[in-house]
């Protein structure tokens, strides 16, 4: 897999940076499993990141003299200590077959397997399941039937939408599984699934999604987004 | 010129220097060099200059993305001792030592303090170095000369991106948070950072 769309500069400093939302975070974490190209934007982010607090003067806030002094002797008598034994990751290889696993940045919100999935209907064609206990925003899993076409869109915030399977196209391009749509606010789109394949995908939004026309309008209770 | 970097503002109002008022290029330190004393002897000498120096700003960090000060401190004081439990598999190709703390620090409070699982393991695996087609285009900013350079570059960013950057990563704040607090558009908040890190990667990756 080898993604054609990626993160914006912006999204991926933040995500280095601990400062994107919840949501924001679990899809381009999703993204970065599969895409050298932003795991490598990611480290050097971190560098930055690593060279600010290099070069943070201690002020308030910081240990005073006295704490230091404690927590130095403290660790000087740590370094003696059994060094902790990491445990190794957990194997990637499940129990599943590999095509039936989602990505594991997922696991934690929609579990570990594609056919366990619940999902909801929620406009024809359209089939949804909203990830439980992320506290801002909205983080859901979309699956949209072969050669459907979306109502147009556009977004209050961002939208973050990471391809899982199948694929769709908009004004912006072909977005096939690997691919990340990183959309502004002010964007506009119509994404029309490619014929033969229902294409999931799992999104982020910061805010609710507009929806122009009266065909739209009436749509978006459905979507409650 | 101090730049805008050279004074964070906390949540409280107060400014704090974070930076030397003279260029604190000058006093880059080579902790590339300490560490792999670290990595090859146990070298303790050289273990607790790094200590001395990264532990109080470790602290400091912690504490502007919200972790109250017993916390902070627990949390820096593991960071380290893991650097040091887990010297020998340093590999100064892969990361300076300030990259790695930066990493372990972000890592233990979205862990611990945020409990938001999901994307901490990740950026983990990604550090593990293992992955042959994990390109590294960073390695050269190991280097300690490169490590000028991009400090040099952090300090001279226009004040209005230096602002955005410092509440990205001393903050933790989402671009909307920033787009709200400052009364900027989302886009322009996207725009200062997206053009931020462009310049300040232009710089690392030698490309001026």
């Amino acid at each position: 897999m080898n993604p054609h769309h990626h993160l914006d500069p912006s999204t991926l400093l933040s995500y280095a940076a601990g400062a994107l939302t919840v949501e924001m975070a679990i899809v381009a974490a999703t993204h970065l499993e599969t895409c050298p190209h932003c795991r490598a934007r990611v480290e050097e982010a971190e560098c930055i990141g690593g060279q600010l607090i290099e070069h943070q003067q201690p002020g308030p806030g910081a240990p005073d003299e006295g704490q230091r002094a404690v927590l130095r002797e403290a660790m000087l008598r740590r370094l003696d200590d059994e060094p902790v034994v990491v445990a190794p990751p957990p194997p990637r290889a499940a129990p599943y077959e590999a095509d039936d696993r989602l990505p594991a940045p997922l696991h934690p919100y929609f579990g570990t397997s594609y056919r366990a999935l619940k999902w909801r209907w929620m406009a024809p064609g359209v089939h949804c399941i909203r990830a439980a206990g992320t506290p801002t925003g909205t983080l859901l899993m979309l699956k949209i039937g072969p050669g459907r076409s979306m109502p147009v869109h556009s977004h209050g915030g961002t939208e973050l939408t990471q391809i899982l399977r199948g694929a769709y196209h908009d004004a912006l391009g072909h977005f096939a599984p690997g691919d990340v749509a990183d959309l502004d606010g002010d964007v506009e789109h119509q994404p029309v699934t490619v014929p033969g394949v229902a294409c999931i995908c799992v999104s982020a939004l910061d805010a609710p999604l507009r929806f122009p026309g009266w065909l739209a309008q009436r749509l978006q209770p459905l979507f409650k987004l | 010129m101090p730049s805008d970097f050279t004074r964070i503002t906390s949540p409280r109002g107060a400014a704090r220097p974070v930076s030397t008022p003279t260029p604190s290029t000058r006093d880059t330190h080579d902790w590339t060099r300490e560490m792999i004393a670290v990595a090859r002897l146990r070298d303790r000498g050289s273990f607790m200059r790094i200590y001395d120096h990264f532990m109080p700003r470790l602290c400091l960090y912690l504490r502007g993305l919200g972790s109250p000060e017993a916390v902070a401190e627990e949390l820096s004081q593991e960071a380290l001792l893991r650097l040091w439990q887990r010297a020998a598999m340093y590999d100064p190709q892969q990361g300076a030592v300030s990259t790695w703390l930066f990493r372990i620090g972000r890592n233990l409070h979205i862990d611990r303090v945020r409990r938001e699982p999901g994307w901490v393991q990740v950026l983990e695996d990604a550090c593990q170095g293992t992955d042959e087609e994990l390109a590294r285009p960073f390695t050269s900013a190991e280097d300690y000369a490169e490590h000028v350079h991009l400090q040099r570059r952090i300090e001279e960013l226009p004040a209005v991106q230096a602002r955005l950057m410092r509440m990205s990563y001393f903050e933790a704040k989402s671009h909307q948070e920033i787009a709200d607090e400052l009364d900027m558009p989302l886009g322009t908040v996207k725009s200062h950072l997206r053009r931020a890190f462009l310049r300040l990667q232009g710089q690392v990756r030698g490309q001026s």
